[in-house]
């Protein structure tokens, strides 16, 4: 969720089976913070898709049971914040055996920063102040560290992990950069930014062999991924938020 | 460590003189030694609030004046654990509008420890074993107690618990401290797991809603631990694991034992004082033995 940029986000719209596939927000690594569930309906509020998110603070707020809720997804999508905290959570919860249920189903998972780490098999994270390894949910085998160009600091924490064999090898996205995997397999490495990259790095015998990744660069020659609506659907939609609200259903942007 | 707000009667003269003495270590070993002594015989205390406090009750401070009362400071050491409520801002602006003008107020982030200025950046366990008081506040349980233990805080508070700092906290950080504890507020009920610092069984807010107490007698009913019901408003306070008292800020406040005996669920009401009365019964000699 770049704030002025929709690229990589459209880009995760199209992946869906769905046409308005259902998108389910999780902010559980930033505390579900008000801001950051703001954003995603101010990014997806107004696109070809079902918004929602669910807070792991306020479970009150839900109607139905959280495995109803995540398996009847077509995306799910994770924010930023502390990897260590969102892994956690997820466990109290049992959501990490949720979320495996879905990405077994087929529902999209994707997040940024901690929120795409935590699929990998580990990561840098800053959870405890200062970079260190931290072990993912392992849904990828590799690891991944984000921020490569935005956050240098975490990249030589993340190479000398690698190099002892504390992380398995894996890739090095910097900012604007999106990693497509289907099952194990890195499909498509795509860009929101002209210049952004990402590299593929292996311990070979104690020593480190990098290979850089040149990614697609979103919006340029291509249609636009997500089309615009049609003015009939937005019609619908202000009905059915309206009919939401009358029956109580709506989602709530309060922190208490 | 900071002397002005050392709470126990090693006074400031007597470290004014260790210095004077030219001692290079400060605090002087023996003067350490002095203190851990002095804090192993302080008793171990929890205060659980059903409900209350400076988050909930805007027209009364009942219960945060009990609590600080407790740690007999004048200016005491307290530091906000508002983990429960995923580090919300505004809880976290209402904790130090509440206390900062007359205690030495911090909190921890457990979200934001990779940003400077939010909280406390120094080490988490001596940051929290030099305090007087721990509040926690409230919000889910569950999710608060797999945050702390992913960072060590559920060994930690342990460790406070035994070193006689306060722990207290409503709602969330009043469950947290028992064995076991029926958690509906922020969520459906269910039946949860806390740090076992009580081994007794817990349900705040008993007066919220109509099925708490049904759910709560079906869950002792089902094997959970006999435990403590208490309304918003009303504190348990355990010296070591015994419930030497019950205070209320609210005259009407109620809190009950439930238990198991046969097939039978039964419930007893607890004796309540009343803290905004004119006498406050004074509480009881202490049965228990300081703990070790």
């Amino acid at each position: 969720m770049e704030p002025t940029n929709p690229l990589l986000d459209d880009f995760v719209l199209t992946l869906a089976r769905a046409q308005e596939p259902r998108i389910l927000f999780l902010p559980t690594a930033s505390g579900d913070t008000t801001t950051q569930i703001n954003a995603f309906y101010a990014r997806f509020g107004g696109r070809s898709c079902t918004p929602r998110y669910v807070s792991l603070f306020r479970l009150g707020d839900l109607a139905c049971s959280l495995e109803e809720l995540v398996l009847a997804q077509d995306i799910v999508y994770v924010g930023g914040g502390s990897m260590r905290n969102l892994l956690a959570i997820w466990r109290a919860h049992q959501l990490d055996e949720l979320l495996l249920e879905a990405w077994r189903r087929g529902t999209v998972l994707a997040g940024i920063s901690a929120g795409a780490m935590c699929w990998f098999a580990g990561g840098v994270s800053c959870s405890s102040g200062t970079p260190e390894p931290t072990v993912g949910l392992g849904l990828l085998e590799g690891s991944l560290t984000v921020h490569a160009d935005g956050e240098p600091e975490r990249l030589p924490v993340w190479l000398s992990s690698v190099r002892s064999g504390m992380l398995p090898g894996g890739w090095a996205a910097d900012d604007g950069v999106g990693l497509l995997f289907r099952g194990q397999q890195l499909e498509r490495v795509v860009s929101s930014r002209p210049g952004a990259g990402a590299q593929r790095v292996d311990a070979i015998a104690g020593e480190l062999v990098r290979h850089r990744l040149e990614p697609e660069l979103l919006g340029g020659e291509e249609p636009p991924c997500a089309p615009a609506l049609d003015d009939d659907v937005r019609e619908l939609r202000r009905i059915n938020r309206l009919r939401r609200k009358m029956t109580g259903e709506s989602h709530r942007f309060s922190d208490r | 460590m900071n002397v002005e707000t050392w709470p126990l009667d090693l006074g400031r003269e007597s470290i004014h003189a260790q210095s004077a003495l030219g001692q290079t270590e400060f605090p002087s070993p023996q003067f350490a030694q002095k203190r851990e002594q002095a804090m192993r015989t302080r008793t171990p205390q929890i205060v659980a609030l059903g409900g209350g406090g400076f988050s909930m009750e805007k027209d009364s401070s009942l219960l945060d004046d009990y609590v600080l009362s407790l740690t007999d400071s004048r200016r005491p050491r307290i530091c906000f654990l508002p983990t429960a409520s995923g580090d919300a801002d505004h809880y976290v602006v209402r904790f130090y509008r509440r206390f900062s003008t007359y205690c030495e107020a911090s909190h921890i982030s457990l979200f934001r420890r990779d940003q400077g200025g939010a909280g406390v950046e120094e080490d988490l366990a001596s940051h929290l074993l030099g305090q007087d008081l721990i509040y926690v506040g409230g919000g889910n349980v569950v999710s608060m107690l797999g945050v702390w233990r992913a960072h060590g805080l559920d060994d930690i508070l342990r460790r406070a618990w035994h070193k006689g700092i306060v722990l207290c906290g409503p709602s969330a950080g009043s469950l947290c401290w028992f064995e076991e504890a029926l958690s509906a507020f922020h969520g459906p009920p269910r039946r949860i797991q806390g740090l076992g610092l009580l081994p007794y069984s817990n349900c705040v807010h008993y007066d919220a809603e109509p099925a708490r107490r049904a759910e709560y007698h079906s869950l002792v009913g089902e094997g959970m631990r006999r435990g403590f019901a208490v309304e918003d408003g009303v504190a348990l306070h355990f010296h070591d694991t015994h419930l030497a008292r019950v205070v209320s800020s609210r005259p009407d406040g109620r809190a009950y034992e439930v238990e198991q005996m046969g097939d039978k669920v039964f419930e007893a009401a607890l004796e309540v004082n009343y803290l905004g009365a004119d006498t406050v019964t004074p509480l009881s000699i202490d049965r228990t033995v300081a703990a070790a």
